[in-house]
Formats: C-alpha cells, structure tokens, sequence
C-alpha cells in the first residue's frame, strides 16, 4: 500500500500535439478509492497509464510511496491493473491466468495454487477457475482480471473503465463489489472512468480531467455542490447543470437574472455565497440550475418572483420523478469556443439553449403545455462566462 | 447462423451445386487415384490394355493341386481360360513343341495341338505350290484330314476338374485369369533398391531444419518488428518486405557462388542454412502479433515478466494459427523444393539426393517401372498430405480475440 504522488507531471506524445497530461499535481493517499473522470481524451487513461508505466513520463515526477517511478519499468512497480478490455490471456485457464504474475515471480507452487484459491474463493470464480475466458460471460471475465490483480497484493490497482463493456445491471452489482473489495483490501486504488455516476458513487475523491489538466478534485458531493468551474459544473450530474447565459438586473437587495423574456429573482442564499452578483448588475453572467432546483408551483413555498412560466417541449414520466425538456431562445453557454454541455452527436443549435427541470413524480404534465415553475434560485450557481471559474 | 431455403427451385439449385461441386472434386481426385492404383500394380498390369484402377495379379494354382505327371515346377501355376470351357486350365509347361494343323477343307482354320499328335496318312497336298504331308489328327472325338503347317513352341494347360482334358496352345493367345493383388513390394523395392530411402532420409532431414529454422526466425523478427520499437524499424521491414517481391532465379547465380565460397556445394548445408530465414514468414508473424491485443502484453508487462517470456509465453501460444500456417507453407516449400537441390547437389552422388531429385532421376531411369515411379510419387506425397490435415485445424481456428469481450 502507497501513496501516488503527480508533481506537475506532464505528457507529451511523439509527433507533437497539445499535451496530453499537463502539469498535473495529484496527491492520491495510502488507501484512497480516487476515480479519475472525463470526456474521452481528458488524459484520464494517459494518467493511469503513467502509473503504470506504459507511458513515458515527459515531465515533472511521478512516486508511489517515497519512491520515485518516472524511469522504473510497469513490472518493478508493485501495481496491478485491470483493462477495459480485461486483457486475460486467452489460452491459459482462469487459474494460469491469476497465477501467471505469481509464476513469473517464481513464488512455490503450493503457495501459487493456495493464493489463487483464495483470491477466486473472493471474487466467486471457484467453480470456473480450469475453464478458459472465452468460456466465460463478460462479468466472469471481469472478476478474473480482477483476480490477477487481487492476487499479487500490490501496492496500488489501477482499473481503466473496467466496466464499460458490461450490460448496465452488472455494471451496478460490480461497481458495489470493487468498493467492496477495496474497502476490504485497503488499498490505494486509481479507478478511470467517463462515466459521472460511476465517479460519484465510487470514490472517496473524485479528479475532474479536461484537455489535460485537472479541473477539480473533492468529494463526489464537494464536485456536486461547489464545482470548481463550468466544466465541471456542466460535467457533474445527470442530467446535466443547466447553464443559462442571463443578465442580472433589479437592485442591490434583491437581484433578478433576465433571460429569454423570463425575469428570475435571485434569492439570498445565493447572494450570501456568490456576494460579487450584486456587483454584477447589468453584466452578464451565467446562471446554473440543477434540475431538482425546479419545482411545481406550489410545491415549496417560494416567492411569485421565482415562480416561471415555462414551455415544456417534452415531459419524461420517470415514475418518482419527471424530466420536463425546454428550450430557451438564448444562445448557448460556450467553453473555450465550445458548447459547455455538447455531447457526441449533439446537434443543438448554438442560438438557443436546452434545459431539464425535475419535478415530483406526482404531477401529471403533458408536453407543449406551458407550465409555471418554482426556481430554488436560494441554491443557484453562478459563472463568469469568460472565465468559466464561480463569481466570488 | 445458417441459411437454409426450401422450396423445389431451391432444391434444383442445390442438386446443380451439388454435381458442379461433385464433378471438379471428381476431375481433381482422379490423377491421384491413378497414381496410387498404378503404385500397388506389378510390373505386367502397368501395361494391361485397357488400364484398370484396381491392381490385378495372375491367378495361380499349387502344382500339387494339379493332377498331372511330370510337373518340373515349383513355382505357383498360372491359370488360363479357354473360351470353349468353364474349367480353369493350368499352364503345366510353357515350352512344349506345338504343331499347327490346318484342316484341309478349311485352310484357315487353325488347330494347334501336340507334337506328337497326328498321324500321316501317306498323301501328299499341294499348298501355295509347296507339297505337304497329310495327317488325320482328332478334334473332339472325330477325325480330320490336316496339314501341319508348322512347328512352334507354346504351352502346355491341363483342366483343373478334368485331368485328363490337356491342351496345347500358343500362352499369348489364352485369357490369363486374374485377381484382385495389390503389389505392396513396390514400395520396400523403391525405397530400398532404388535408393528412394536415403533420399527419404535427406528430404525430412532438410525440411525439419528449414521449417523449424523459419519458425524460429520468423517469431523473432515478427515480434521484433510488431512490438519493439527501433531507431529504423520501419524501413528495414520495407526493405525486408521488398525482398519477397525478388524471384528466386534471381537469386540462384549468387547463391550458388556463395556456397561455393563456403564450401558447401554438394552439401546439404547448402538446402538448409540459406532457408532457414524467411521475409514472408517474418512478415506474416509481425501481422498476427500486431492483431494480438496490445493489452494481453501489457498485462504481461504488469505481471513483470520478461520481453522473452512474455514472447514464449504469451504470444506464441496465441499465434499457433499464424505458426502452422508458416509451417505448412515452409514444409511444402521444403519438401517439394527442386531446383536447387538440383543445382546444388552433384548427380552422380545419390547420398546427397533429396526426394524430389531421386523421383526425377527414378522417372528418367526406370520409366518401364512406372508401378515404381508412382510408388516412389506416393511416398513423396504423403508426408504432406499428413502435414495439411493436421495441421488445417489451426488454420480455421480463430483464437487470439477470445480472451477479450
């Protein structure tokens, strides 16, 4: 067990290229669950591979423990890991596969045997252990890549979206085993993933990537709750933080933030976290709802002034709760030239802006009806849009 | 998942593809049914008219079994038909004189019967203008006036059911009965008197070398190209690759000056060492390995085993398709090489000879052995018939993506 330790460690790929990882100062403690999340090509992978050791380290120092790693190769570090694609050796059986770093290691082969025994008897897999992997199912597979890790007792693991081939309700009984097993283990554990929720519900500290450099990196309900720019703000949570581009107007005691006809008073709460708002008054900014910040009139008892009339386009019935799908005609909130909450394949059109509001199961909405909705705007974020970073 | 249509289109379709598919098999197979027919067949069926497919002998009989005085043979007695009898006659004495009556009121018949037979009449014929002595010889219990035309040597065929039904004919004009016999010394007689073993011999010898010298080297350099990055790689594998387009005609003047200079003309060095290194079996090891998940390696790596394990451990056994391909194409390259064994090794020296040299030197040699030069065919042919059906299991398993999702 060991601490990994980033020192503005920075990657850079032959052939030139924005830097993959840059600057990346990281401190992941003995025994942490850290999860490393992003879109794809955030460096999250490069990152965990440099841990590893299948990627050159171009700058800065990476250790794990007091022991300085950048020119140690993967097989001296003391770490295991398990790929997305699990990468089992296919024609060895479940057994030679987890004994084959043991093997390697020259360990006895009674010893061998009992270590693999034991690590299979933990991951459930004793049954198949003299079958081959491709006689397995893929949450099989999964355990015994799991397995070959568990078995040398390293240091650290190192999980690269280990569970992003498999069928969405084994996703969910895995995921609670990994944490599990590395409650049980305790050890540290570096744990990749693009997935938000896999990122919130699994580690005790959550690295926000982007483009490279590290965003934020807190609690899951810290990200949640104070993310440290747009980026995160937009990446954190499903659905997504709606970004408004308003303007703020009304007066120093109670502000309003205007956008697209409608006017939205902003609550105190607000203003006691985000004071620079009433500086602000007439500038743009950007407003950020989550959806659960929207209620049905009369819900909660909030003031006429945060009460809205909205055009839902769309009302989702989820059971408990329902999705109601608008769209305002203000342009988009951008990143660096970029749409904030673009994914693939998304084709909104950059004059208008989508947002999702949740409300209570209970209330029948039909979609095209207009509707009048609270704003909790008490827990609203706000932005710079030029900076990306909150107001203060 | 199969496709199965039905309907009675389909099924004429199917019975088309079936006798198209029948037929070619047919026309693919026959040569080597012939071949193997003519390498079981002695040395007097070869030349039956018409040919048959299945190996004959002549019908014998133990002269003990033939009730007749006087047999001086040990031998088995061949079996003769004759078209006026359902008995089996055997051919006691194939040189007895024979005299030929021809009766004389129809000169073209004749009658061929024993020397002795006959008794002169006294009369005298004039034939063509030349006198002839009359004979009353007996044909079936009745008494003809002949002639005796002449005088020759034939054989001499008792009855086996009838002992006393002897007959004396020309051997060349009687059916010689036949059986089913398959003549299996053809083989010991090529690999042993015609030398064909030593050449046995020689021929697994250099291919053994050659195939393993290629696996060998080919699981090196593939590797090395796939996954080891090198100042160059790049272009020496173009340059490696290129080497592939060069016909090996090209070759053979340097090559040839090349073993003359080491010394090994007339050498079976000389078939082995310069093959044992293969641009294609290279190029076709790198392709595989680069096809192996990138992941399973560095798995490995994690795993910290050594680049040389991680090769032999890990690799290898998933390229066993990629292998037995290059295998085969190297054994089949090896064993029916010619040229330059022919170049290489001196004629006149038949412990250097590999088989294909020794089947060539058997065709011009004994060309009327045919049985000999086919058996000789079919030794050099079943080793790799053998190879291929072990080894077409690998070439239709699909293995190195099973280990993944």
């Amino acid at each position: 067990m060991a601490e990994v330790t980033f020192r503005s460690v920075s990657k850079q790929y032959d052939g030139g290229g924005p830097k993959a990882v840059h600057d990346l100062e990281l401190d992941i403690k003995d025994g942490e669950f850290m999860v490393l999340v992003g879109p794809s090509g955030c460096g999250k992978s490069t990152a965990l591979r440099m841990i590893a050791g299948l990627e050159e380290i171009t700058e800065g120092e990476l250790r794990i423990g007091d022991r300085l790693v950048n020119d140690v190769p993967p097989g001296d570090r003391d770490i295991a890991m398990v790929f997305q694609n699990y990468a089992l050796y296919p024609h060895m059986t479940v057994r030679e596969n987890i004994g084959f770093a043991l093997e390697v290691a020259k360990v006895k082969k009674a010893e061998i045997k009992a270590r693999t025994e034991e690590a299979a008897e933990m991951l459930g897999l004793t049954e198949y252990l003299d079958r081959l992997p491709k006689a397995l199912s893929g949450g099989q597979r999964q355990r015994v890549a799991m397995g070959r890790a568990i078995v040398r007792s390293p240091q650290v693991f190192l999980m690269d979206e280990p569970l992003s081939n498999l069928d969405a309700k084994l996703r969910v009984q895995m995921r609670s085993e990994i944490i599990q097993i590395q409650k049980r283990l305790d050890t540290t554990m570096v744990y990749v993933t693009h997935d938000q929720i896999e990122a919130m519900t699994m580690g005790h500290r959550v690295a926000v990537m982007r483009l490279g450099v590290l965003q934020q990196v807190a609690h899951p309900q810290e990200l949640y709750q104070r993310p440290a720019n747009l980026f995160v703000a937009a990446f954190i949570g499903s659905p997504a933080m709606n970004l408004i581009n308003v303007t703020l107007g009304g007066t120093a005691e109670r502000p309003t933030a205007s956008f697209a006809g409608h006017t939205l008073a902003i609550d105190e709460g607000a203003i006691e976290r985000y004071p620079q708002i009433v500086d602000r008054i007439g500038s743009s900014v950007v407003l950020g709802l989550r959806p659960e910040h929207f209620s049905m009139e009369g819900d909660f008892d909030l003031p006429d002034d945060q009460i809205v009339e909205f055009k839902i386009e769309l009302a989702e019935a989820m059971g408990a709760e329902a999705h109601l799908h608008i769209t305002l005609d203000v342009p988009v909130v951008e990143l660096d030239g970029q749409p904030v909450s673009a994914e693939d394949g998304d084709e909104t059109p950059l004059s208008t802006t989508k947002i999702i509001a949740r409300i209570d199961g209970i209330h029948f909405v039909t979609s095209g009806e207009n509707l009048r909705l609270g704003v909790k705007t008490h827990l609203a974020h706000f932005f710079d849009p030029d900076t990306g970073l909150p107001l203060s | 998942m199969s496709v199965r249509r039905k309907g009675p289109r389909a099924t004429i379709v199917r019975i088309f593809t079936y006798l198209c598919l029948v037929s070619v098999a047919v026309i693919v197979v026959f040569p080597f049914v012939v071949a193997f027919a003519t390498s079981t067949k002695n040395s007097q069926d070869i030349f039956n008219y018409p040919p048959t497919l299945i190996p004959k002998e002549p019908q014998t009989v133990d002269p003990a079994e033939v009730a007749f005085p006087d047999i001086d043979a040990d031998e088995p007695l061949p079996l003769y038909a004759f078209p006026d009898s359902d008995t089996r006659f055997a051919l006691v004495d194939n040189d007895v004189s024979v005299a030929e009556f021809r009766p004389l009121d129809d000169v073209d018949r004749i009658i061929r019967l024993d020397v002795t037979s006959g008794e002169k009449t006294g009369e005298v014929v004039i034939i063509d203008g030349a006198e002839e002595d009359v004979f009353v010889i007996e044909v079936d219990g009745i008494n003809i006036e002949a002639y005796r035309s002449r005088l020759t040597s034939g054989g001499q065929f008792v009855s086996l059911d009838d002992p006393t039904d002897v007959r004396v004919e020309l051997v060349n004009v009687v059916e010689p009965l036949q059986q089913f016999g398959p003549r299996l010394e053809n083989f010991e007689e090529v690999l042993i008197d015609k030398e064909l073993g030593r050449s046995l011999t020689n021929t697994v010898l250099v291919t053994i070398a050659v195939v393993s010298g290629q696996i060998l080297t080919s699981i090196l350099g593939g590797y090395a190209f796939a996954r080891i990055k090198f100042k160059g790689s790049g272009s020496l594998f173009l340059l490696y690759l290129g080497s592939v387009m060069v016909p090996f005609v090209v070759l053979i003047i340097p090559l040839f000056q090349l073993m003359l200079q080491v010394g090994w003309l007339d050498n079976l060095s000389a078939l082995i060492i310069p093959f044992m290194f293969s641009a294609y079996g290279t190029f076709l090891m790198r392709q595989f390995f680069i096809s192996i998940p990138i992941e399973i390696e560095e798995a490995a790596l994690l795993d910290n085993a050594s680049r040389w394990k991680i090769l032999w451990r890990i690799m290898v056994p998933l390229a066993r398709p990629a292998i037995a391909t290059l295998a085969t194409f190297g054994f089949l390259y090896a064993w029916n090489s010619f040229f330059w064994p022919l170049v290489i090794i001196n004629s006149g020296n038949p412990d250097g000879r590999v088989l294909s040299l020794a089947l060539s030197t058997l065709g011009g040699r004994s060309s009327t052995d045919l049985n000999l030069v086919f058996a000789g065919a079919m030794i050099a042919m079943t080793p790799p018939i053998l190879v291929f059906l072990f080894a077409q299991r690998y070439f239709v398993e699909n293995s190195a993506s099973s280990g993944l999702k």
